[in-house]
């Protein structure tokens, strides 16, 4: 058998359990080593950017919300920000705050599931529980603060859409109160488990050069070694006055990706908190520019507040005419959206840029030589959603 | 002696005599109607056909606040060992070959949720070039669970739907 | 931060032959010929001053209306420098342009995508297929040109038993509304020039 030179195609295929979405893998197998690996993409291929120009700004949002599913408002917050670089206009503070807390709540989402999953695709079956627990307890204050669990739709051009209800800065605040304990049973279960260290450590290593060459970023990058975070190195929002560390591992594997991945979770943590202390009154959307509809008690009274709003809903806002390339630290790697706009109301094209698809591509580097059991460990390390590889 | 206390006993007066003389002996007494459907609905696994955001929802919703094994159904990775098929997401043209495949592999009496806009008629992405409309242009649909994504809650009311819809239909000839 | 930038546009000015070159929005723009592209990237990534190591991104755009009707749009990363630069270049439908992938290996997937949506043609790519669409799929989707719901549909047939390919009928066309307002005279319209 050794001397026999013929590899062997296996499908692992779009409809697989530990397949994260739907993805369609052709793997060359000798015997049980991976030769080559070759992902076919597209499964869920949605037109999302050909929809976003037939839409106004506004309307484009939500399919933000749908990219990478699983911590909707940061893809959001990309968005938001390139239209307001265009337009030029500032965010007022208090919904910078939100912004910011936001955006770490969803930070914690997107670890939560991708480090459970990933335990559960390697045989630990219990952290999914508990962390699925504790997300549904951020999935209510998404639904306190927009009115949806998942796709919130929040974030708009100039700040964010509403205030936030009475209480939920307390909820919040004894959240992360016990959320710590939650990190240290995980940790306790799977850090120094004999199994999951097997099976992790030394697997998908990449050196600290071709992961800058393979376009990675994100939590995967400071994994191999290299201190580069968008949250310190180009600040949006208010993160250059918040105070947080960013855990960057030395190996490339698995299991320091794992490990980056539990420690960003309690630096979110802290922000967070640091966010509900500092967080100012005031208005949460810029509304001096005509980027935001008006309140709803003005828009009943006003003549000129029902024009706007009627302007607003159906027309929408005007964007001068320029491009942008911005990019934000999403927990999965470097979310960036290019816009070029002509001075419609109209996005003219939207590129979308998902950390997803470059970490994909580098799959086959990081694969081969290793077993099929080492497929599904390596897949999930790399945090893959399908909805913003594919858009 | 029914099961379920939600399905209604049929007074027959045969019956209910066969019943008398054999409760107290150790056995259960009921229809094959009854029996059928205990079984059939109280143990329905689904297969995790998750394609896009629904998906997460449909993993909540078997998470420890909305636990749906209670009810008796578990995800099952396989379609070979699966009753209830949930489509969640948004198919796709180049997905749809794989549903229908996956569709025809499961063994009788099967069933199907179609779960999320997306699924029920393309949804947000309708008028997309690579989007199927609705996933019964593919494979025929029991239920629909409407929201974008439903919520967990939704789902699982969905799920207890479809047993409502078992116990009414008749199961000899399914 | 400004003085960096200038300082990299400046070292780019002198050493490559570029189009347009300007700083807009703190980011850095370069304009150049396809002929131009190896020479200059080669430039941008070992030249000590500029360091633009990492390819982020690379986009198509569509001006159906110019001869050269595509741009391709390259988004490079610098780590030493924290800076991004934007390059463009102009090329027509039916011309090819020089792959990327020897110099960054990042380009792979990002080039196939450009091929996939628009139909731009890069020589030298180790594997030039599609990626996004599906496996039969004619057409460039993100064209001007190509309509929104696309030329054909899926359905299952009974008859045949398997998935087929028919041409689209929408149950209701999309909804484009035309919303350039006929009430010109408002100046609620004109909100580019009030800020």
């Amino acid at each position: 058998m050794s001397s026999n030179n013929k590899t062997v195609t296996v499908n692992f295929g779009p409809v697989h359990p530990a397949a994260h979405g739907v993805l369609r893998l052709l793997l060359d197998l000798d015997g049980e080593v991976v030769e080559r690996a070759d992902p076919h993409i597209g499964l869920l291929h949605r037109g999302t950017e050909k929809l976003i120009e037939q839409k106004t700004y506004l309307q484009a949002i939500p399919y933000f919300d749908r990219l990478d599913y699983v911590s909707p408002m940061n893809q959001e917050h990309a968005f938001a920000l390139a239209i307001e670089k265009l337009l030029e206009v500032d965010v007022p503070e208090r919904g910078q705050f939100i912004r910011v807390l936001f955006a770490e709540i969803g930070r914690l989402l997107s670890h939560l599931l991708n480090v459970t999953t990933t335990a559960m695709d390697v045989g630990a079956m219990t952290p999914i529980t508990w962390g699925f627990d504790e997300r549904e307890k951020l999935l209510d204050f998404y639904e306190e603060v927009s009115g949806s669990r998942f796709h919130a739709a929040y974030f708009r051009a100039g700040g964010v859409h509403q205030d936030l209800p009475d209480g939920l800065l307390d909820k919040i605040y004894d959240f992360c109160q016990t959320f710590p304990k939650v990190i240290d049973d995980i940790e306790n279960m799977l850090t120094e488990n004999r199994i999951f260290k097997q099976r992790n450590v030394d697997i998908g290593k990449i050196s600290k050069e071709d992961a800058a060459d393979y376009g990675f970023s994100g939590f995967v990058l400071r994994a191999c070694g290299v201190p580069w975070d968008l949250r310190k190195s180009q600040p949006y929002d208010t993160y250059d006055k918040l105070d947080f560390k960013i855990p960057v591992g030395v190996n490339g594997d698995c299991y320091d990706r794992y490990l980056c991945q539990m420690d960003e979770m309690r630096e979110s943590t802290k922000i967070m908190l640091q966010c509900i202390e500092k967080m100012p009154g005031g208005e949460v959307i810029n509304r001096d520019s005509k980027i935001a509809a008006p309140k709803r008690a003005e828009m009943k009274t006003s003549m000129e507040a029902i024009i706007h709003h009627f302007k607003f809903f159906t027309e929408g806002f005007h964007v001068p005419s320029g491009e942008i390339y911005t990019a934000v630290e999403a927990p999965k790697g470097e979310f960036g959206v290019y816009l070029i706009s002509d001075g419609s109301s109209r996005p003219y094209r939207c590129k979308i840029r998902a950390p997803g698809f470059a970490h994909l591509q580098a799959f086959d580097l990081l694969s081969k030589g290793h077993l099929l059991a080492d497929v599904p460990a390596i897949l999930g390390s790399i945090a893959i959603v399908f909805g913003e590889v594919d858009r | 002696m029914a099961v379920n206390s939600q399905i209604e006993e049929i007074a027959d007066p045969e019956l209910e005599k066969l019943k008398e003389l054999y409760a107290d002996k150790g056995f259960l007494v009921t229809n094959i109607n009854n029996l059928i459907n205990w079984a059939r609905t109280g143990s329905l696994h689904w297969m995790t056909f998750g394609l896009a955001c629904c998906a997460v929802e449909m993993m909540h919703v078997g998470t420890p606040r909305y636990d749906v094994e209670r009810f008796g159904a578990a995800p099952r990775a396989s379609p070979r060992h699966s009753d209830v098929l949930i489509v969640a997401g948004t198919l796709t043209n180049k997905m749809a070959p794989a549903l229908r495949k996956a569709y025809d592999q499961m063994p009788e009496p099967r069933y199907v949720i179609s779960m999320g806009s997306c699924a029920n008629g393309g949804g947000y992405y309708h008028y997309s070039y690579s989007v199927v409309r609705g996933c019964d242009k593919v494979i025929p649909v029991d239920i629909y669970v409407p929201g974008c994504p439903p919520t967990a809650e939704a789902l699982l009311y969905g799920l207890l739907q479809l047993q409502k819809k078992i116990r009414r239909e008749g199961n000899i000839k399914r | 931060m400004p003085d960096i930038l200038e300082n990299i546009l400046s070292t780019i000015k002198e050493n490559c032959k570029i189009n347009d070159g300007f700083i807009k929005f703190e980011q850095i723009q370069i304009t150049i010929n396809p002929e131009e592209l190896i020479s200059t990237l080669e430039f941008l990534k070992d030249n000590d001053i500029c360091q633009f190591r990492q390819l982020t991104d690379i986009a198509g755009v569509d001006f159906p209306e110019r001869l050269n009707r595509f741009d391709i749009v390259y988004h490079f990363l610098s780590f030493k420098n924290n800076v991004r630069i934007r390059v463009k270049t102009e090329i027509s439908e039916n011309s090819a342009i020089q792959s990327i992938t020897q110099l960054f290996p990042a380009a792979n997937w990002f080039e196939r995508e450009a091929f996939d949506m628009y139909g731009i043609q890069f020589t030298d790519h180790p594997d030039l297929r599609r990626i996004l669409t599906d496996y039969g799929f004619e057409g460039y989707p993100l064209r001007k040109d190509f309509p929104l719901t696309g030329n054909v549909e899926v359905r299952y047939d009974e008859i045949e038993k398997k998935v087929i390919y028919e041409p689209v009928k929408l149950q209701q066309d999309y909804r484009n509304f035309d919303i350039q307002s006929p009430w010109e005279g408002t100046k609620y319209t004109e909100k580019k020039d009030t800020e």
